[in-house]
């Protein structure tokens, strides 16, 4: 119930006015009773004064009355001559003339001589009644009391003596009390009057100034009543507050007091009251309710606010409307607001920007890429440049970086409503093309490669950069980010093996089997391990029967699955272009091992594969030139062997290059020839020293008649031409001795050594040369 | 007033005291001697009852039947002499001075007498059938001389005795007798009297 702040307040509020105005009503009706009580008794016992009063006043008129009638002489003179008729018609005159209703002559004796009331009364009755007052009289010279008469009635009776000048009678005026009497009394003392008679037979009403209805249910109630206590009287449904006055032995007074007459006043006060406490409370809770809201609904609105924030919506500003505590604080909060919605901005940006570029990162496509509705449809582009990595590896990382942002700048362009373009990592971007299809693919793919096409410029140093794009069309290759990321880096390296700026998925073929997959992925890790390790095989002169070059073949020391062979990662490596990052470390190690063996007087040239990306990479040449010039190198100290097919992905620019090798004074060398389509005629226009004849076509050459022509001719054209043959993959010594009989200049094989590592060259040769000389 | 009549031999005297039940003597009692039988004289010489100071002086008088009374009247203002009593109604209207003439009691018995216009002045007559009285002092004595001898009926009166007292028979002889006698009376009723003004009304 009183969870709610705004009823809290207004509880509180009214609940105190109804409080205060219960106990100021409370007090106010207490103390009302208590002044009407003690004002009822005080009227009482004022008007029983008053009234008392004015009964004395009243007999002493009386008696002044009688005193005048008995000293009137006449009167005198007819009581005293008996003159009975004389005396009744005097006793009337007078009655007449001070308003008495009933008057009597009585001798001193206490007989009746005559009375006004009734003419048949016997003379000589005594008049009991007023026996007592007769002695009363005798004692005092006068006196008086209210005695009731024959008729019934009650009368003030006045007793004074008649002298002549000796007693000679006494003579009574009476007057009646009756409801006019009462009325006048009560007009007085502002009481009720009533006079009682109680009987031996009960109760009864003499006179009162109550009317009517009153009046009778008065003679009901005075029944219940005694004399001597008086009290609360009800009358009907009011009630008196009553007090008794003796007026004789068997009748009083009872002076009354309305109660409710009395309360009147305060009932109107307390009536005044109520409706002011009443209206009070009413406009209390009005204004609390008021006053409450005003205070809850900023409140209410902080909260509202609040909630928004905590719900990650910090757009909407918070409400400030006033300058009060609660201002302040929708201020502070405010402020807050702003401040968190920063640091979220900051953190955002973090979490899913590529700091380099300011594109958004991988993160932020797979969000992004999740929000896709699952009907939706369109293309994820994976883009990796070609030929960054010797970029990077030959200007330096801060050039490479600078490069990046550089193209990141201008990716950026391509960054629209239903296109997102990101950096996943190092040199390869992602787009998200929403609601393409393979032609606008296509055409996206084609505006892309068209704004590389330009070359940057950094510091003053001209950059070709070309892309390869590999494109994923969902739902059709995938669903999930994860896939179509992968198929489209798949198709992006089918694109780069193919030289072809663009392929898609669904024609780039399945993915990967999981081991190479993973492979892959560690193929990066597993260079800064130093997990990457060079085995060196011996070529053998024959005809000198000498050892005078070797072959670096690369070996992975995985360290969980033991020796991986080349054939299953260096494919790959060539695929994702981590080739680029390899063979530079190879020549690197390999010239190096070069010197260290210059040291120990072992004189071998080595030889290192280069794959079609190095042989295409346009820094191959300044790498070659840096490497040889660093190391003081020797013409033809150095050998390089490239593939066939690596010449016949770019065959011009692989001429080029070639050139610049051969310029740089390298040894060329052709390796696994006879498995490609290289004409021996084209071959000639290269300049390439040495030519290695694929194993399988040295296999078994000395049984296999067809082979043994093949090589034969090549070995015969080879040197018609000026280039020396290699015999791969020499087994047998019958193999050795065809090749040494057919010319072959060197052979290479597991018939003179298996690679071996470079610190076991020293020995195997020393063991080599051993045995030659012993066979010899 | 003392009344002493000369004539035959062996008279004698009587000495009377009245005293109230408690002993006090009583003033302004009434002693008779009546006698039983034969004539007696009659003396009838006028008495007065004065009007002074607004009071009837003597408070009582005992005289004689046919006894003449004169109510002379010495205040300067008027009075108005009443009586209503049976034994001798009379009324002198306001008047000054003397009346004309006396008024005669001509019965035996007690007249009250008032004025009308000063209720507090009173006095009473007692008219008897004999010249022996007397009227006790404030001693509550009083002596009647000269009685022949004889017999005699004793009575006595007080204007306010509670009960009249029967006489009782008495034998008077030469030598002087006293007689006692109780009476009980009622408190003499004092009515208010203003007092007189400078020129004494």
């Amino acid at each position: 119930m009183f969870r709610s702040l705004q009823r809290r307040i207004v509880v509180v509020f009214v609940g105190l006015l109804v409080l205060v105005m219960a106990l100021m009503l409370a007090l106010v009706t207490r103390s009302n009773a208590r002044i009407v009580s003690t004002e009822i008794q005080r009227e009482l016992t004022a008007g029983m004064q008053v009234f008392t009063q004015l009964i004395e006043q009243n007999q002493r008129q009386l008696e002044t009355a009688a005193t005048v009638l008995a000293a009137d002489f006449a009167f005198r003179e007819a009581i005293a001559t008996q003159d009975r008729p004389t005396i009744r018609s005097v006793i009337r005159n007078h009655g007449l003339r001070i308003g008495a209703q009933a008057m009597m002559v009585i001798h001193p004796d206490g007989y009746l001589i005559a009375s006004s009331q009734d003419s048949n009364e016997p003379s000589g009755s005594a008049l009991s009644p007023f026996a007592d007052l007769l002695s009363a009289a005798e004692t005092a010279g006068k006196s008086s009391g209210f005695r009731q008469m024959r008729d019934g009635r009650l009368y003030q009776i006045v007793l004074v003596p008649i002298y002549a000048p000796k007693l000679i009678a006494w003579v009574a005026i009476g007057f009646v009390v009756d409801d006019r009497w009462a009325h006048d009394l009560s007009e007085v003392t502002g009481l009720v009057v009533s006079v009682v008679h109680r009987g031996g037979t009960g109760a009864g009403i003499l006179a009162s100034s109550l009317r009517d209805a009153k009046r009778t249910e008065l003679s009901a109630a005075v029944k219940e009543i005694s004399s001597d206590m008086p009290g609360e009287l009800h009358i009907g449904n009011e009630h008196y507050q009553t007090v008794h006055v003796p007026l004789g032995k068997e009748t009083f007074v009872a002076l009354q007091r309305s109660v409710e007459q009395a309360e009147a006043p305060f009932q109107t006060l307390q009536t005044a009251l109520w409706v002011i406490v009443l209206a009070g409370v009413v406009v209390f809770a009005i204004g609390s309710i008021m006053l409450a809201r005003q205070i809850v609904r900023p409140v209410n609105e902080l909260a509202g606010a609040a909630r928004r924030i905590e719900a990650g919506d910090y757009a909407e500003p918070v409400p400030l409307k006033s300058s009060d505590e609660i201002g302040q604080l929708a201020a502070s909060f405010d402020l807050m607001r702003e401040r968190v919605a920063n640091r979220e901005q900051k953190i955002l940006k973090l979490a899913y920007e590529d700091s380099l570029t300011g594109l958004p990162n991988r993160t932020r496509f797979i969000e992004e890429f999740n929000r896709l509705s699952d009907s939706s449809h369109g293309a994820v582009v994976v883009m990796n440049l070609d030929r960054f990595a010797p970029i990077n590896s030959a200007l330096g990382h801060p050039v490479g970086d600078r490069l990046l942002a550089e193209i990141g700048l201008r990716l950026g362009s391509f960054q629209s409503g239903s296109n997102l373009v990101g950096r996943l990592w190092g040199d390869e971007f992602v787009f998200l093309l929403r609601d393409a299809d393979r032609a606008a693919a296509t055409r996206f793919a084609e505006s892309l490669a068209g704004a590389l096409r330009d070359p940057f410029v950094l510091d003053g140093q001209r950059l070709d950069v070309g892309a390869s794009l590999g494109v994923a069309l969902y739902p059709g290759d995938g669903r999930d980010a994860a896939t179509l990321l992968r198929r489209a880096e798949l198709a992006m390296y089918a694109a780069k093996q193919l030289h072809s700026s663009v392929a898609f998925a669904a024609e780039a073929g399945d993915e990967p089997p999981h081991e190479q997959l993973s492979l892959i992925g560690e193929m990066r890790e597993a260079m800064a391990r130093q997990e990457f390790l060079l085995y060196y095989q011996p070529k053998l002169d024959l005809a000198s029967g000498q050892v005078t070059a070797v072959e670096a073949l690369i070996r992975w020391r995985h360290p969980q699955r033991g020796m991986v062979p080349p054939g299953r990662f260096i494919p790959f490596a060539e695929k994702t272009g981590f080739i680029r990052e390899l063979t530079p470390w190879v020549l690197e190690t390999v010239v190096a091992q070069l010197a260290r063996w210059r040291e120990v007087g072992i004189n071998l040239v080595p030889a290192v594969n280069l794959s079609a990306l190095d042989l295409l990479n346009p820094r191959l040449i300044d790498h070659m030139r840096r490497l040889i010039g660093s190391h003081s190198l020797a013409g033809g100290a150095l050998c390089l062997e490239i593939t066939e097919s690596a010449l016949m992905e770019d065959p011009e620019l692989a001429l080029a290059h070639l050139n610049e090798l051969a310029a740089l004074g390298l040894k060329l060398s052709i390796d696994d020839y006879g498995v490609g389509q290289a004409s021996l005629a084209y071959l000639q226009t290269l300049p390439v020293h040495e030519l290695k004849i694929d194993g399988s076509f040295i296999r078994a050459v000395a049984t296999t008649p067809k082979n043994a022509a093949i090589v034969r001719s090549t070995i015969g054209m080879c040197h018609a031409l000026g280039l020396t043959v290699v015999g791969e993959c020499a087994e047998t010594a019958d193999e050795i001795a065809w090749l040494v009989a057919n010319k072959c200049d060197l052979a290479q094989g597991y018939g003179i050594a298996k690679p071996l590592p470079a610190e076991e060259i020293p020995g195997w040769l020393a063991g080599y040369g051993a045995r030659q000389r012993h066979q010899a | 007033m003392l009344l002493v009549v000369g004539g035959r031999v062996c008279a004698g005297d009587i000495e009377a005291t009245v005293t109230a039940p408690s002993g006090e003597p009583l003033a302004d009692a009434a002693v008779v001697l009546e006698p039983v039988s034969g004539s007696m004289p009659e003396r009838h010489s006028t008495v007065t009852i004065a009007q002074r100071d607004r009071e009837l002086v003597p408070y009582v008088t005992v005289v004689q039947t046919n006894t003449p009374i004169e109510f002379p009247n010495q205040d300067p203002f008027k009075h108005h002499l009443y009586s209503f009593s049976p034994t001798k109604t009379f009324e002198i209207k306001l008047y000054a001075g003397k009346p004309a003439k006396p008024v005669v009691f001509d019965k035996p018995g007690e007249v009250a007498l008032g004025c009308n216009i000063h209720d507090w002045m009173e006095a009473y007559v007692y008219v008897v059938d004999s010249p022996y009285f007397a009227k006790t002092d404030a001693n509550g004595h009083a002596r009647i001389t000269d009685v022949p001898a004889g017999s005699y009926r004793l009575k006595w009166w007080h204007p306010r005795q509670k009960r009249a007292v029967s006489a009782r028979a008495i034998e008077i002889g030469a030598a002087p007798m006293s007689v006692t006698q109780v009476l009980d009376v009622k408190p003499r009723v004092i009515k208010p009297k203003p007092p007189a003004d400078k020129e004494k009304y």
